[in-house]
């Protein structure tokens, strides 16, 4: 038990310790940093994706070897990193100097924080034209900072709340709800008929700060969740109003039983497993939620009556009911990267690879014109709205940052757990700008 | 003893016995197995110390330096705020609240687990049948390692898990709680789960202490006409005092530095709420998972300084005379 707690001051000691040999280098890794173009010389490029398993490992292999095959002068090094890790060694990597060349970014403050530090390369007039016409400026907002556009998105991924159909026909539930009245009404009809109304894993907080990130997007107006952004500033009453609101949602005790306990996506009793398995009936959820459920049920197979609808409106928001919520995929490019990597990126935002992406991680790809291969219902449920949105905002947590999505995941699991008010959420955020 | 020292010149030089011999001694090899003494003492202590000062004591300054900054971990820090993160640490509630929790955890884990691991070491000094079965028993939740425990029992204590379905099953559906959400009930869960995964750890200790009593001690007492529960009053705890102030200095560095079972069991948010949060998941929440690395440095610090002066603290007053002549002059000990 004693002598646990060495994980950060090993990692400081091994940014520090890299820091020092490279000397803050910062070096190309390639050897035509300086050439406007892509030129014929041998470049050698290092690439970091999260997908350790599966289809999607696969993809980035093929694709990789696609692009080498027409650039026989390029060779790109593969290294797949488990998702969690992705965050700590990118971190210690890019303060070495060392590699990556290409590595994998979710936008956001995050990206901000690295834009900061001037590690990665302003891509904005390197994005070709086609690429850009293809994907639209939408979805660029996600990988922008102060107007420069430092990112690829691969795909989007709005939230929503899926739901099981028989769970709902059983239920006697005929339509989908479109307010909280409707919902209302929906959860009393599952409770009813002995089903948990909504499966809710709190263990992992960030399901339950959605549930606040979907009640500010109804209630604050774009404007205000915009200035938010840019000031940190929290002070408008419809970030009070959206905990007030779920807090009188929550007193009608919607979620399943135990929901603190629950983790989001390990194991049957998880939220993701609870709908797999039909023991709960809804899950709000990003784009990503079909591919575990389909992991999570009995036959490892789609679950087939799995359906999706939009995060109902809220009375007297000032939000638009059609404006979406979701996070955003993609790829950067480090500091002083050679043309190659740029050009990388315009290869894998094609029509064609983002056909295959999307197949291979049962998502919806960033390029309007690979939507043709999406066939999950739920799926193409949410892209119908997609394109009928009248904004989407990014993930609370990815635009405010890492800082105030932590301050309000911790505000909101204390609410529900009944050890704070709504106001402490955004004390909470307030308080937490003092630490960073 | 004398006498084989004597015929070992080269290295008596320090002997009184030996003395003699050395000084017949040329000065140069005197010198020069000065010069060997200490080659050989670079040679063995060198890369224990090397790596004692890379891994341990240079992050520890590392860590120092970094908790004076804002710093979002990319790049070098530059934001200097001097000792603002520290102003903020201990007017933070989240802090003082996890601080009261391992402070909770040191005394109840001394309280619940020492008793318990005596009264087991006594019944298993015994002959009884079965006692290495139950030895095995008791020794092996300290085996299984922190991750697989905390993963086991979070499942069977969740609010729909495996002991509440017992409850329910034997008709005492009653007693069925949130064992790990509700806060009234979270922390004793804890020190459950603490005092069953460490007492064999004690109870192994206990043990070892207890072969270590002279078998006459006992023996003269029960001539004398002593109970059992008198020999175990007067001759074993007294002996076994050694023991258990050991012990309990590794209990209370393992409570002040508790990490890995909260965070496994209660997830990276839910121990705050639940009231289990330690100095450490705090440390983590708000340093790594919020990103603050430069604020995450200053609470490792502080972390670093209040285990630090606890350890102290105890060796001074309470370890001193089990460890008088291991770490400090000869002269201090006494006869036990």
């Amino acid at each position: 038990m004693q002598w646990k707690v060495k994980g950060p001051a090993l990692v400081a000691l091994g940014a520090s310790l890299s820091l020092a040999l490279a000397g803050c280098a910062g070096g190309a890794t390639g050897t035509t940093s300086s050439a406007p173009a892509t030129s014929a010389g041998p470049v050698t490029m290092t690439f970091w994706h999260n997908s350790t398993t599966g289809d999607g490992k696969k993809y980035w292999e093929d694709t990789v070897a696609a692009y080498t095959k027409e650039h026989p002068n390029v060779t790109i090094n593969i290294q797949a990193i488990q998702n969690e890790d992705m965050d700590g060694k990118l971190q210690t990597a890019l303060n070495s100097g060392d590699d990556p060349t290409i590595f994998m970014a979710r936008g956001g403050g995050k990206l901000a924080d690295v834009v900061a530090a001037d590690q990665v390369l302003d891509i904005t007039d390197k994005i070709s034209p086609e690429v850009k016409t293809a994907l639209g400026d939408g979805i660029f907002s996600a990988f922008t900072v102060d107007g420069k556009i430092y990112g690829m998105p691969t795909s989007v991924l709005p939230g929503g709340i899926y739901y099981s159909k028989d769970l709902f026909a059983k239920a006697g539930i005929t339509a989908t709800p479109t307010t909280f009245e409707e919902l209302n009404a929906a959860v009393d009809k599952l409770k009813a008929a002995g089903i948990a109304p909504i499966a809710l894993g709190g263990k992992d907080a960030w399901p339950a700060a959605h549930w606040y990130y979907f009640m500010a997007l109804r209630d604050c107006s774009k404007d205000v969740m915009d200035k938010a952004a840019a000031e940190k500033d929290f002070s408008d009453p419809c970030w009070l109003k959206a905990g007030e609101d779920l807090k009188a949602f929550a007193d009608t005790e919607p979620f399943n039983k135990g929901y603190l306990t629950t983790s989001a996506q390990q194991g049957a009793g998880s939220s993701a497993g609870m709908i797999a398995n039909h023991k709960a009936a809804m899950e709000l959820m990003g784009a990503w939620n079909p591919g575990v459920i389909a992991d999570l049920t009995p036959d490892k197979k789609a679950l087939p009556d799995l359906g999706w609808f939009p995060f109902p409106a809220v009375s007297g928001g000032a939000g638009d009911p059609t404006a979406m919520m979701g996070g955003s995929d993609g790829f950067a490019c480090r500091k002083n990267a050679p043309a190659e990597c740029v050009d990388f990126l315009n290869f894998i935002a094609s029509k064609a690879n983002q056909e295959g992406y999307a197949t291979a991680f049962k998502t919806l790809p960033a390029n309007k014109d690979a939507k043709s291969v999406v066939t999950d219902p739920a799926l193409q449920d949410v892209l119908a709205s997609y394109d009928k949105a009248a904004y989407v905002m990014l993930w609370l947590d990815t635009m405010y940052g890492q800082n105030v999505g932590n301050a309000l995941n911790g505000g909101v699991v204390n609410m529900l757990a009944g050890k704070g008010q709504p106001a402490d959420i955004v004390a909470a955020v307030k308080s937490a700008a003092a630490k960073g | 003893m004398s006498e084989s020292v004597t015929a070992l010149p080269q290295r008596s030089s320090r002997s009184g016995s030996g003395r003699g011999a050395a000084k017949a001694a040329p000065r140069s090899d005197r010198a020069r197995a000065d010069w060997r003494k200490r080659f050989e003492i670079a040679i063995l202590a060198g890369p224990a110390i090397a790596i004692f000062l890379a891994f341990v004591i240079f992050p520890v300054f590392m860590a120092a330096y970094y908790g004076f900054f804002k710093w979002k971990g990319f790049g070098a820090p530059t934001n200097f705020v001097g000792f603002q993160n520290y102003v903020t640490i201990f007017t933070d509630q989240n802090f003082l609240d996890a601080l009261a929790h391992n402070g909770f955890i040191l005394v109840m884990s001394l309280v619940m687990q020492g008793p318990a691991a005596v009264a087991f070491a006594l019944l298993l000094n015994q002959n009884i049948r079965g006692r290495s079965l139950i030895r095995v028993l008791i020794f092996v939740p300290y085996v299984i390692s922190e991750v697989i425990v905390g993963t086991g029992w979070s499942l069977m204590l969740q609010y729909q898990g495996a002991l509440n379905d017992l409850l329910h099953n034997l008709g005492l559906g009653f007693l069925a709680s949130d064992w790990i959400a509700d806060p009234n009930v979270a922390i004793w869960t804890l020190m459950v789960i603490i005092s069953w995964k460490y007492i064999g750890f004690a109870v192994i200790l206990m043990l070892a202490g207890m072969q270590g009593i002279p078998d006459e001690l006992y023996e003269a007492a029960a001539i004398d006409g002593a109970s059992y529960w008198q020999i175990q009053r007067w001759i074993t705890l007294p002996l076994l005092g050694p023991t258990i102030r050991v012990w309990a200095f590794l209990s209370i560095i393992g409570s002040l530095q508790l990490f890995d079972l909260v965070y496994i069991i209660w997830g990276q948010y839910v121990a705050s709420t639940a009231g289990t949060s330690t100095m450490a998941t705090y440390m983590v929440r708000e340093g790594r998972l919020a990103g603050n690395y430069g604020y995450g440095n200053a609470v490792a610090v502080v972390i670093f300084v209040i285990s630090l002066v606890i350890a102290l603290t105890y060796q001074r007053f309470v370890l001193r005379r089990d460890t008088a002549g291991a770490l400090t002059e000869k002269s201090d000990r006494k006869a036990a």
